[in-house]
């Protein structure tokens, strides 16, 4: 038995080490800020009520694709709840929600407790600062813009009886899946981190958001149901049918529900508004952090 | 190769306040006190420094590197702690400071290692688990220094870093500032507008005004003997003062206090010290000090745009 020297427990002062490791610079910074990010969309090292929205987006997104690849491998392809171009639109509830509930998490608190100017002391710029909260957000939204239809696509193969000849049959609609899920994580999280950048409490960014999504798709709906002659308006008042309209613009395959097809308008003009939307988030953002002081 | 150095150095905003006028400095490695009034341009030339705000005539370089062209590489080796509130409430210290470290370039293992030892420097233990919200002022403060030294700079700049502590926790923060210059090895620029709190920390001041160097020498300089004597009695001190005079000594009667020169008379310091110990005597005076009289830090300000200037 050998005895514990005296000094076992003991905590020493070490003193003060410098630091001559690596510096990522403004890469590792922004890698940075883009996990951090993505921690606090999805409340990793959070409470658990944290967790509890955007898991549960998630999980609803995906919970439709799930079951219309069970039904196909109980009841072959008789029926088809869900195709790749509808799903987005019939999941289209959750984007607001999603957007509206996660994505103040990112700038509100930044701004309005003024850790900006921490940032920008350290090797990064404005522009860096937004870019990496915009892609942290726009992975999140792939979660659910991307993600539930990779998984239908992947059942389909799957629940096929020759894998092969269903791959073949199914790949001609990879590109659609994955442009139109990137389209629209990319101009929801700019649209929804524009609208929170504005906002100086998270409760009135996810209010504004909401409103933005909510209002707009509401007097969109009444339009097209009662005022006859303003269904060429009514799309453009969501940004969900905007962004539907140019995902047939670019994909093709039209959606019964969406306001897009009622209007019967050019899909280009879809494009354009979507450009503008997109255009108009960046000049907000950029306007917005020009004026932080630091 | 100094450590900072400015030429003609000029910040004017628009609307036509003039917040740095045509500021010269080198400064040498060391703690530096940056001294002057609120609004006097500390805040706005610690940003220049920082690459953070361009100036609007004139060059400042950090470390070698010029702060217009090489902000991002200078805040690669700097750390700020800035005078207002930073802290995002919903956060511990231990998650939030390890965030900036990352944010400075460091890798995750080694942000959270040096987030560990840079806590305990700073005098947070079990609360740095606790959200940020909760803490005291002083803890707070405590914080920002910590996320400041998080990445091992090369030089600190501390704005007001004493701002809203109580009198112990101004004692600490100074203990620890002292400490990070002589002990770490890192550079410290404070700024403050309160004189007694930087002469005990710093090693050499820069004292500005209205965005005007005044002055830039080692401490010790600034409160050097004057070679006057301070002579305090129980009565008004005119006439102690009178008879100095008639014996060819030069002194002037402020209240119950007599200033003397002490190379007037025959030149020679007990020579005075006689003549003050006699005339007292003669006058029936009690003496209730002597002393040396020192230069104040106050006097550079109290006396700033006369000719009474300290030299």
């Amino acid at each position: 038995m050998s005895a514990l020297p005296e000094t076992a427990g003991t905590i020493y002062d070490i003193g003060y080490r410098n630091y001559d490791g690596p510096r990522l610079g403004r890469r590792g910074a922004i890698t940075a800020i883009v996990t951090a990010g993505l921690r606090a969309v999805f409340g990793l090292g959070r409470s658990g009520r944290a967790k509890i929205l955007p898991w549960g987006a998630i999980v609803l997104a995906v919970m439709p694709a799930v079951v219309a690849v069970a039904i196909r491998v109980l009841v072959g392809d008789l029926i088809d709840l869900y195709s790749y171009e509808n799903y987005l639109w019939s999941i289209g509830a959750l984007l607001p929600i999603f957007v509206a509930s996660q994505a103040p998490e990112l700038v509100v608190n930044d701004m309005r407790h003024r850790v900006l100017p921490l940032y920008f002391s350290r090797p990064i710029g404005r522009v860096d600062y937004i870019v990496a909260k915009l892609a942290a957000l726009t992975l999140a939204l792939l979660g659910l813009t991307l993600l539930p239809v990779l998984v239908l696509f992947t059942g389909r193969v799957l629940a096929a009886e020759d894998l092969l000849a269903a791959l073949g049959d199914e790949i001609g609609a990879l590109p659609g899946i994955v442009g139109s899920g990137v389209l629209h994580a990319i101009v929801l999280a700019c649209l929804g981190l524009a609208i929170c950048s504005l906002a100086g409490r998270r409760a009135y960014a996810a209010g504004a958001v909401l409103a933005v999504f909510l209002i707009g798709g509401v007097i969109s709906g009444t339009f097209e149901a009662q005022a006859r002659g303003l269904e060429s308006i009514a799309p453009f008042l969501n940004p969900l049918s905007i962004l539907d309209g140019t995902r047939e613009w670019l994909f093709g395959g039209s959606v019964a529900e969406s306001p897009v097809s009622g209007a019967g308008l050019p899909l280009a003009m879809y494009g354009v508004a979507t450009a503008l939307l997109f255009g108009l988030s960046l000049g907000i953002l950029a306007l917005r952090y020009r004026r932080v002081t630091t | 190769m100094p450590l900072i150095s400015t030429r003609a150095l000029t910040k004017r905003y628009p609307g036509g306040v003039t917040a740095l006028d045509g500021l010269s400095v080198e400064l040498e490695p060391g703690v530096i006190g940056l001294v002057g009034a609120n609004g006097a341009g500390k805040s706005t030339l610690i940003k220049i420094l920082l690459g953070l705000l361009p100036a609007s005539e004139g060059e400042a370089q950090v470390l070698d590197l010029d702060t217009a062209t090489q902000g991002a590489s200078i805040r690669e080796l700097v750390g700020y702690m800035p005078e207002h509130d930073c802290l995002p409430p919903d956060v511990s210290a231990t998650e939030f400071v390890a965030h900036m470290a990352r944010v400075s370039g460091l890798p995750s293992g080694a942000a959270r290692e040096r987030t560990a030892d840079v806590l305990r420097h700073v005098g947070l233990y079990e609360e740095r688990y606790r959200p940020i919200g909760g803490y005291s002022t002083g803890m707070k403060q405590r914080v920002k220094l910590a996320q400041a030294l998080v990445h091992d700079p090369r030089v600190l700049f501390l704005d007001e870093p004493t701002n809203g502590l109580d009198p112990a926790g101004r004692d600490e923060m100074l203990a620890l500032i002292e400490r990070i210059g002589r002990e770490f090895g890192i550079a410290v620029i404070v700024a403050s507008h309160l004189l007694g709190e930087i002469e005990r920390v710093a090693t050499w001041l820069v004292a500005i005004d209205a965005g005007r160097l005044l002055r830039t020498a080692p401490l010790a300089s600034f409160t050097e003997r004057t070679g006057q004597l301070l002579v305090e009695t129980d009565e008004p001190a005119d006439a102690l003062a009178a008879r100095l005079a008639v014996r060819g000594i030069d002194a002037r009667a402020d209240g119950r206090i007599a200033v003397v020169d002490l190379a007037s008379g025959d030149g020679t310091e007990f020579g005075i010290y006689d003549a003050v110990r006699d005339e007292a005597v003669t006058l029936g005076l009690a003496l209730v000090r002597l002393e040396h009289r020192r230069h104040q830090l106050e006097d550079l300000f109290r006396a700033r745009g006369t000719d009474e200037r300290v030299a």
